[in-house]
This record gives C-alpha cells, sequence and structure tokens, in this order.
C-alpha cells in the first residue's frame, strides 16, 4: 500500500504458524476484519508504517504488517 | 532498621484506605487525571523485581474522601504481550503492596471509542467495581459529535462519567460515583480472563463497535441526525484528529521529516552538552568551596578532615555534578513524550536501530550517552521492550561521554605537535565515530547470540499531538532527579570514599613544611605514590600493564579515574608529581605533557611513547571506567547481571584491544 491509500482488512494472521506471534495483539490493538485501514506515512526507511485505525495512529513494522490481509484498495 | 518499622507503619495507615486504581490504555488521559486527583502529590515506585513502574498517592483533601489512588502503567488489555505488561497486570489483580483494588476508574478516549472500550469492557467483565472515566470529551465536541452516557452506563453496566481533567471539571462527579460503588456488593468474584482466542476478540469488537453507534450523538443538534448517521457510517468518528494528521505531513515527510528529526536530535545533543556545562561548573565549584572552608575549620593534619572534605564532600559532589544533566535531559524527554514527537521519531529512526536488535526509542538514550551515560541509562526507560531497554543499557557506556574528553584532550596534545590544532580535533572526532561503530558492533553481536524470548516489536501509538503541561514535565524531572540521588547517590559516595581510602592509606606525613603550595603537592604526591593504590599498583598491577606499555602510576591514575574518567588527568598530575604553578590551565597540562615526557620506565627508557599513549586512548574507549555509571545501571536493570557483565565484558575488550594496538603498532615500528 502507498501513502494516503485506503483498504479493508479482509483477516489478520490466517497464514501464521508462529506460536510467539503478534496477529492478537494486532487484533486487540484495533486491526480486526472488517476495518478500514490508510497508511498515513512511512518513515525513511520506508518501514515502520504509521497507519491509521479506528481513530488513531499506530506505527507497525513492515513484518508486522504483514500479518494483516486486506482485501480491496478503494 | 528504622526506615523499616517506618514502613510498615505506612503499610498499615494505608491499607485502611479504600484502593481505587487508575486502568487505561497509553494516551488515554489516565496520567492527567491521577496528577489532578492526587494533586500532584504522589510517589513512584516499583514493582518487586522490575523496573515496571506505577505511582500511587492519597486522593487530595478536595474531594471531600478518603482514599488511595493507584496509576498502574497503560495497557493494550488484559492480555500480556510482555514481560513487563505481565508485571503491570497481575499487579492490576494483586499488587504486592494494595492487594487487589476496591474500585476501578477505566480511563476511555472518546475520540477512538471502538478501540478503548475492548479494555473497558475487559475490565468491566474481569469483576472490578468500576466507573468509565470518558476523557477527550473536547477533541470529539470539534466533530460535533458526542457521547451519551447515560446509555452507555446501560449498555456497559457500570457508571460512566465525562471528565475533563485538565480543566478538573467531572472530577467530582467521579468520585462520588467511585464513592457508591464502594458499597455496592460485587456481583462475582474478581478473576483475570483467559487468554483470548482471535474470535473472542472479534466478539468484543462486535459489542464495542455496536456500543459506539448506539451512544454517539450530534453534540448540541448542530447537525440533522440523518446527516450526521450516514456520515458516522462514513466513518466520521473512526478518522484520527485532523491536526494532527496536517502535522504529519510534514513530521513524517521523507525528507523534512528527516530533517526535523536531525534539529530536534541534534538541538537534545547541544543542550545536555552545552547547556548543562555552565551549571555543572556550578555544582563542581560549590563542591570544592565547600570542602576548602570545611577543611579550614577541621583539625589540620588528622585523617578525619582529609576523609570529610576529600572522601564524602568530594564524593557528594561526584553525586550531585549529575543533576543538571539529568533535569535537562528529563525535561527535553518529556516535553517530546508530551507533545507526541517521541513515538514519531522513534519510528523514523527505527529501521536502522531494529537491525542491531535495538529500538527506535534506543535513539535518544544512545544519543544522551555522548553527554554521560547516567542520565543517558535512566532515559532507557522509556524503552518498553524490556530486550531492547537492557541492550541499549549495555552499550551506552561505549558511548564517547564527555567525562573522556579531558582524557582524550591531554593524551591527543601528547601525541600531536603543537600548532596543528586540526590534527587533535580530527582525531576526536575519529574517536566519536569509532565508539559509534564500535557499540553498533557490540549490540548486533550481543543480539545475535542472544535468541529471542521475547520477540521484538515496534508495534507503537502515535499520540495526537498536544501542548504539554510544563508542570508534570517539571515535576517528573525532579522526582528522576531525586530517585538518582537517593538510589545511585550512596553507592557513588561509598564508592568515593573507598577510592579515597586506598589513595590516602596508610598515612605517611613527610616532614615538610607545608607552607607553600608545591610543597602541598609533593605532600600529596608522595601520600599518594605511598599508598595502597599505589601498593596495588605496584605489585598487581604493573605486571598486568606492562604488555600494554605502562607502569603502575599510570595504574594508579587509572584506580583514581573509577571515580570519574576526568579524575584521571589531575591523579596522572599528583602521580608524577606536577608542580602546579598557576592556576592557569594551559600550563597546567603543558606541565604535565612536560612530567610525561620526561618520565621513563623501570628500564630507564621513556614511558610514554606514541604506542603507549594510543594504547592509553584505546583503553579508555572501551573501558566501564565509571563506577556511578556502574551504580546506576544496577539500579535500573534492578539486577546486578548486566553491570557485573558490562564490568567483565568491557575490562576484557579495553585489555585486549590496547594490548594489540600497543604491540601492533611497536611491531610496524612506531614507538
Amino acid at each position: 500500500m502507498n501513502i494516503g491509500e485506503t483498504a479493508v482488512i479482509s483477516s489478520v494472521g490466517d497464514d501464521c504458524i508462529d506460536i510467539h506471534c503478534h496477529c492478537l495483539r494486532l487484533m486487540e490493538l484495533g486491526f480486526t476484519p472488517g476495518q478500514k485501514v490508510k497508511v498515513i506515512a512511512k518513515s525513511p526507511f520506508r518501514d515502520p508504517l504509521a497507519v491509521s485505525i479506528r481513530g488513531t495512529i499506530i506505527a507497525l513494522r513492515r513484518n508486522e504488517a504483514e500479518c494483516i490481509k486486506i482485501s480491496e484498495n478503494k | 532498621m528504622k526506615n523499616k518499622e517506618l514502613q510498615e507503619e505506612e503499610l498499615i495507615v494505608e491499607k485502611k484506605l479504600p484502593v481505587i486504581a487508575l486502568v487505561g490504555m497509553p494516551n488515554s488521559g489516565k496520567t492527567t487525571l491521577f496528577n489532578a486527583l492526587t494533586g500532584a502529590n504522589y510517589k513512584t515506585s516499583n514493582y518487586p523485581g522490575s523496573t515496571v513502574e506505577y505511582s500511587s498517592g492519597q486522593l487530595s483533601e478536595k474531594y471531600n474522601s478518603e482514599a488511595e489512588i493507584l496509576d498502574t502503567p497503560g495497557i493494550i488489555s488484559l492480555n500480556p504481550s510482555s514481560i513487563d505488561e505481565q508485571i503491570a497486570i497481575e499487579g492490576l489483580f494483586n499488587h504486592p503492596k494494595f492487594g487487589t483494588p476496591d474500585a476501578v476508574i477505566v480511563t476511555c478516549d472518546v475520540t477512538q471509542l471502538s478501540r478503548q472500550l475492548f479494555l473497558v469492557k475487559q475490565i468491566v467483565d474481569s469483576g472490578f467495581r468500576t466507573v468509565v472515566a470518558l476523557t477527550m470529551n473536547d477533541i470529539l465536541q470539534r466533530k460535533d459529535l458526542s457521547v451519551n452516557s447515560e446509555i452507555l452506563e446501560n449498555i456497559i453496566g457500570c457508571p460512566v462519567v465525562k471528565i475533563n481533567a485538565s480543566e478538573k471539571t467531572g472530577l467530582n462527579e467521579l468520585i462520588q460515583a467511585v464513592v457508591s460503588e464502594f458499597n455496592r456488593k460485587p456481583e462475582q468474584y474478581v478473576h483475570k480472563p483467559l487468554i483470548p482466542a482471535e474470535d473472542e476478540i472479534s466478539r468484543i469488537y462486535d459489542f464495542t463497535e455496536e456500543t459506539e453507534i448506539e451512544v454517539l450523538e450530534p453534540f448540541k443538534n448542530k447537525r440533522d441526525i440523518d446527516e450526521l448517521n450516514r456520515k458516522l457510517f462514513g466513518n466520521l468518528h473512526r478518522e484520527p484528529d485532523r491536526n494532527s494528521l496536517k502535522i504529519d505531513k510534514y513530521v513524517l515527510h521523507p525528507v523534512l521529516g528527516t530533517l526535523i528529526f536531525i534539529i530536534s536530535m541534534g538541538l537534545i545533543f547541544t543542550s545536555i552538552f552545552w547547556i548543562a556545562q555552565p551549571l555543572m561548573d556550578i555544582v563542581d565549584n560549590f563542591f570544592s568551596l565547600v570542602a576548602e572552608t570545611v577543611s579550614n575549620y577541621l583539625p589540620e593534619n588528622k585523617w578525619y578532615s582529609d576523609l570529610i572534605s576529600e572522601g564524602i564532600i568530594t564524593g557528594l559532589g561526584a553525586v550531585m555534578i549529575f543533576v543538571p544533566q539529568i533535569m535537562i535531559l528529563f525535561i527535553l524527554l518529556g516535553l517530546l513524550e508530551d507533545t507526541g514527537y517521541l513515538a514519531r521519531a522513534a519510528m523514523l529512526i527505527d529501521k536502522p536501530l531494529s537491525k542491531l536488535g535495538l529500538n527506535g526509542r534506543s535513539f535518544i538514550p544512545m544519543l544522551s550517552g555522548y553527554a554521560c551515560a547516567i542520565p543517558a541509562i535512566m532515559a532507557a526507560r522509556t524503552i518498553s521492550n524490556r530486550r531492547e531497554r537492557l541492550l541499549t543499557i549495555m552499550i551506552i557506556p561505549l558511548m564517547s561521554c564527555s567525562a573522556r574528553l579531558p582524557v582524550y584532550a591531554l593524551l591527543l596534545a601528547y601525541l600531536t605537535p603543537p600548532g596543528n590544532p586540526w590534527i587533535p580535533g580530527l582525531a576526536l572526532g575519529a574517536l566519536y565515530l569509532l565508539s559509534l561503530i564500535i557499540s553498533s558492533l557490540v549490540a548486533g553481536i550481543i543480539s545475535k547470540f542472544r535468541r529471542n524470548t521475547e520477540k521484538s516489536t515496534f508495534m507503537l501509538e502515535l499520540p495526537p499531538y498536544r501542548l504539554p503541561v510544563l508542570k508534570n514535565i517539571l515535576k517528573s524531572a525532579y522526582y528522576k532527579a531525586g530517585l538518582y540521588i537517593k538510589q545511585a547517590g550512596p553507592v557513588i559516595i561509598i564508592i568515593s570514599i573507598v577510592l579515597w581510602a586506598l589513595t590516602y592509606f596508610p598515612e605517611t606525613r613527610p616532614q615538610l613544611s607545608g607552607n607553600n603550595q608545591n610543597d602541598e603537592i609533593a605532600i600529596e604526591s608522595s601520600r599518594l605514590n605511598n599508598s595502597y593504590a599505589a601498593m596495588i599498583g605496584k605489585t598487581v598491577l604493573e605486571p598486568i600493564l606492562r604488555p600494554l606499555g605502562w607502569d603502575w602510576r599510570v595504574g594508579v591514575a587509572l584506580i583514581s579515574a573509577f571515580a570519574a574518567r576526568e579524575v584521571f588527568v589531575s591523579a596522572m598530575a599528583i602521580t608524577f608529581s606536577i608542580t602546579e604553578n598557576t592556576e592557569d590551565e594551559e600550563n597546567f597540562q603543558s606541565s604535565i605533557l612536560q612530567s610525561m615526557k620526561e618520565a621513563k620506565n623501570s628500564e630507564g627508557t621513556p614511558l610514554f611513547t606514541t604506542a603507549s599513549v594510543i594504547s592509553l586512548i584505546i583503553y579508555f574507549m572501551f573501558a566501564m571506567q565509571c563506577l556511578s555509571t556502574v551504580a546506576v545501571s544496577r539500579k535500573e536493570t534492578a539486577s546486578w547481571k548486566i553491570p557485573l557483565f558490562q564490568i567483565l565484558l568491557y575490562s576484557f575488550l579495553a585489555y585486549v584491544s590496547a594490548l594489540l594496538v600497543y604491540n601492533g603498532l611497536k611491531f610496524i615500528g612506531i614507538n
């Protein structure tokens, strides 16, 4: 996703097999299926990303953000 | 003993009062509420055996009720994802000092209701007597929305009060709601929820989303409800703060953001370096003056006179000298944190640091390490991941701190011919860069060897930009300085008394008149050269230091420098009995340089060669030559593991690299 793009979450952590995965924490932070997310900014090294979700902005590392699958770009 | 009794007494008094715990997500206005309820009259403690902090204080008298308020660390949910969160959550259910709280106030930021109600729901479901404090209502009103707290009360099943802690509205109602909850018999026992499965989280979120739609209503009927509903489902209420989004366009911009980052970090660095300097000089001069005045009133030629003036007062000075830097650093950190920039700065620099097993939040502590390791290690508290915090603390002593500067200045002046100030300047720059490279290498290697037990995460909320409350920041900086004095101070004073004793005893008093300054220095010099430190130097250190090209006198200076690195320079002056004719610093340095040039080792060849001086510089780059840092490192990690590892590893690295450099240089013919 590029800066300014919006999408809807389809699933979180479906492909994860690692038990130490952060999918649960991501969901607790508000990244649940059906929610709209928008990329607000990327750091100069293109990682982490700042993503808006449920009225706040959360910075995520790229590998964490990869747990979140999006269904459609708007 | 007396202390312990006092503590027990305190505990009994506090047991009688009902305990109200404050719980909330990070940035939900919990700390502002805590400050308002306690009147900023509180103390901060650590959970036993950890560095996780909580604050507690009595409810301010103006609320006409008595209660102990307990501020807990901000949490996302009751399901911990790190050791520190686990300690915080355990502490909520069964606090080591206060037990299970009689009631819980959950702060809930209404601008992100669907997210914040998640924790509220978990707390209520755990069986606590809960009161919800709705915060940031004014910000929600800017979107022409407001929360109907009666509907929310019915849905969630506990009292809901709107507050504005900085304007102190709604607080009386909040406390009344809590007090009436005390009398309610809870329907169930307080119990910790099971770790939720994914569908359980979704289920709670379904609930919070429905609740959000039910309770949000137009503010003062400004808008037609239908129009607003259309907007609601267009997710108006799930948009972040608009002003923050506007500011972030610049602050998180790839180019501008980097520029702002460099400028703000540069400002922090220069202020802890340059603004603190005159303040530190004042502290230094003050304690020298006190030591001098006191020694004038004490009987002459008695060991205890010297103990008081040189051991204790100088030790006190060694503690206090760090206070200006600690205060300045924590005021700046507080400003960055409270405005919301700190989280963004951490995001910008996270990538390169994560490669070394560190975190974006390690940056400011590392940068501060170039001024002084002590405030830097304390600043590592802002790193929430325990592993990354410990690793940051581990490498901070390698940063080229300002106490190394006088040592490098002296040694570089010895190496370079006078008249070319740019050569030592360039060399100094290279030393700074080298210390950055070395610390990165050490961090990288340690993180490679120690596999993750606690997986590194970033996941940081970027809070809306806010104006900081200066009073709270000053209060917290003052508190941090006090904590340092109380906890690290005694250790530093004991260490400096031991060092004093080592360099003073056995007492030999050469019969010199002691009237003029030259004789006084001769007495001091002869005393040091016959002291236990010198004995250790001659018998233990000499054989160890010989392969590095140094003799016992350098060893004695190194022992003295454990008090602080810069003491090395004055200790060198004493061991080589330099007569300090004038107060003029330039002359002082040139006379040390002169005696260094004349110094011979036991074989009669010059002691200070290019090779042996370079090996000294290399030694200082690595060596853990600062016992104050050891004391703070012990306190901040709540164990001896890290400080001992630091002493062993860095002494080893210092010795081996000095050895290699000295012999390598000799091998290629540089002497």
